[in-house]
């Protein structure tokens, strides 16, 4: 009974999700669909520049894949709950930074493991920093150097983290600062 | 102290039903009342009541959370269910299961490094580095499709986004936009990037193509990191999660460090590239 249940609670959570995510891609179909009864010729133009992008990101898309296998093979989402919030100082920084980085998924998913961290008592700044380093995602390296240069990347890589960590400050300076 | 695994072992904990040494080994961890957590250094014995052991459920999810709250590197048990074994191995615990007997001869057998010939099951904890079966291996699989299916849908949507863009809309209505001034259209890149959320790959597509356009990669660079970093959508979710003053000012204090970053990146950049 209760298994039933679960399994009901799932599909529910899955439904809901698959319906979000199919939201954008359905209303723009819809658009194309008009578009093509109205201006069939440009439509075509359109449908031919999407093809083009979706083809230049084919084989990144296949490194990438490979990248997200290498990860969820070496490194498991219990260690991220493990060392966020865990230790002080240094450590904790470092903890916030790589379990960031290596934090997969939609940020709602994250939000109650955040909030309950929070409620043991974790630092602030851990958490600031923890949701800067989202941006970092090492995975879709093939995809970022598909548009831009490595020097770039490798730049902004850099920037993002030093950045999450004044996020992180800020954000721990202005809340003490805002409850005296 | 006993070896284990090449790791030194200076606490186990052992179920039991009773708060005793001489009671018997309990038959499964998640039904056992009690948690001896033994320091094999100074064999000092404390009994931890596991509250989740009443029968309602939960209780080898509760004897997990206590072994590593008492800092255990081995649990020794009857039965173990396949979660609890997963979640204890990966926090670095050693799993041996299939101990008879009371707790004083689990111990003793333990510490002389013999128990393995009384037991019928050790899981090594993962903390020696991972390793690759056949079962992991499907799984990793498994989650890497599902979370690069769930990453298509909106990609796909964006891609058809930027068709539809390249073909109906002209250069004017962009240059309108970004007037080609860096500080102003850092500013609407950062705006722009603010306003949608989602992943990361979204944000390297829509500013690649705006680069085509003649965007100035400073308002690019701006967007990327403004698109993961700052959330207007996600704002609710994050007030209820995180409180609405860490939200506000961490959001802010992002949004202004986005341009920032964008700044010091391009300067960089040019510097290095000339």
């Amino acid at each position: 009974m209760i298994f039933l249940y679960k399994n009901k609670y799932l599909s529910n959570i899955w439904r809901k999700r698959a319906v979000r995510l199919l939201i954008l891609p359905a209303a723009v179909l819809l658009i194309y669909g008009i578009l093509f009864i109205i201006m069939p010729d440009k439509t075509a133009m359109a449908i031919k520049s999407s093809g083009r992008v979706f083809l230049n990101l084919t084989i990144p898309l296949c490194l990438v894949f490979i990248l997200i296998l290498a990860l969820n093979l070496f490194l498991k989402p219990a260690y991220i709950a493990k060392f966020l919030g865990k230790e002080a100082g240094i450590k904790g920084i470092l903890f916030s930074v790589t379990a960031g980085i290596i934090s997969a998924g939609p940020i709602y998913a994250w939000y109650p493991m955040l909030k309950a961290l929070r409620e043991k008592g974790a630092d602030s700044s851990f958490i600031a920093i923890f949701l800067g380093n989202r941006a970092v995602k090492p995975f879709l390296l093939p995809i970022m150097i598909l548009y831009f240069d490595w020097i770039y990347v490798l730049i902004l890589t850099g920037f993002t983290i030093l950045g999450s960590l004044a996020a992180g400050y800020c954000t721990t300076f202005v809340e003490k600062e805002n409850r005296r | 102290m006993h070896l284990h695994s090449q790791e030194i072992v200076l606490r186990i904990a052992i179920s039991s039903d009773k708060p005793d040494l001489k009671a018997r080994v309990g038959s499964g961890l998640g039904t056992s009342k009690y948690l001896m957590v033994i320091d094999l250094r100074t064999m000092a014995v404390e009994a931890v009541a596991n509250s989740g052991a009443s029968g309602h459920g939960g209780g080898g999810i509760q004897a997990v959370v206590l072994a590593i709250t008492k800092k255990v590197n081995a649990v020794l048990t009857g039965y173990c269910s396949p979660t609890a074994e997963k979640y204890l191995t990966a926090n670095g615990i050693e799993i041996l299961t299939g101990v008879k007997g009371t707790v004083a001869e689990a111990l003793r057998h333990y510490k002389k490094g013999d128990l393995q010939k009384h037991i019928d099951v050790v899981r090594k904890s993962e903390s020696g580095g991972p390793r690759i079966d056949r079962m992991s291996l499907f799984q990793a699989l498994k989650t890497s499709f599902n979370q690069l299916i769930t990453l298509l849908p909106v990609m796909a949507g964006i891609v058809l986004l930027i068709g539809l863009f390249n073909a109906f809309a002209s250069k004017e209505l962009l240059t309108y936009l970004f007037s080609g001034n860096d500080i102003l259209d850092t500013l609407w890149g950062a705006c722009f990037g603010s306003i949608f959320a989602g992943n990361p790959i979204n944000s390297y597509i829509i500013g690649g193509e705006l680069l085509e356009y003649g965007v100035g990669l400073y308002a690019v660079t701006a967007l990327i990191i403004a698109w993961v970093t700052v959330g207007l959508v996600q704002l609710p979710a994050e007030i209820s999660a995180l409180g609405i003053r860490f939200a506000l000012v961490r959001n802010a204090i992002s949004f202004a460090l986005s341009i920032a970053i964008a700044f010091a990146t391009v300067g960089l950049l040019n510097f290095i590239t000339g």
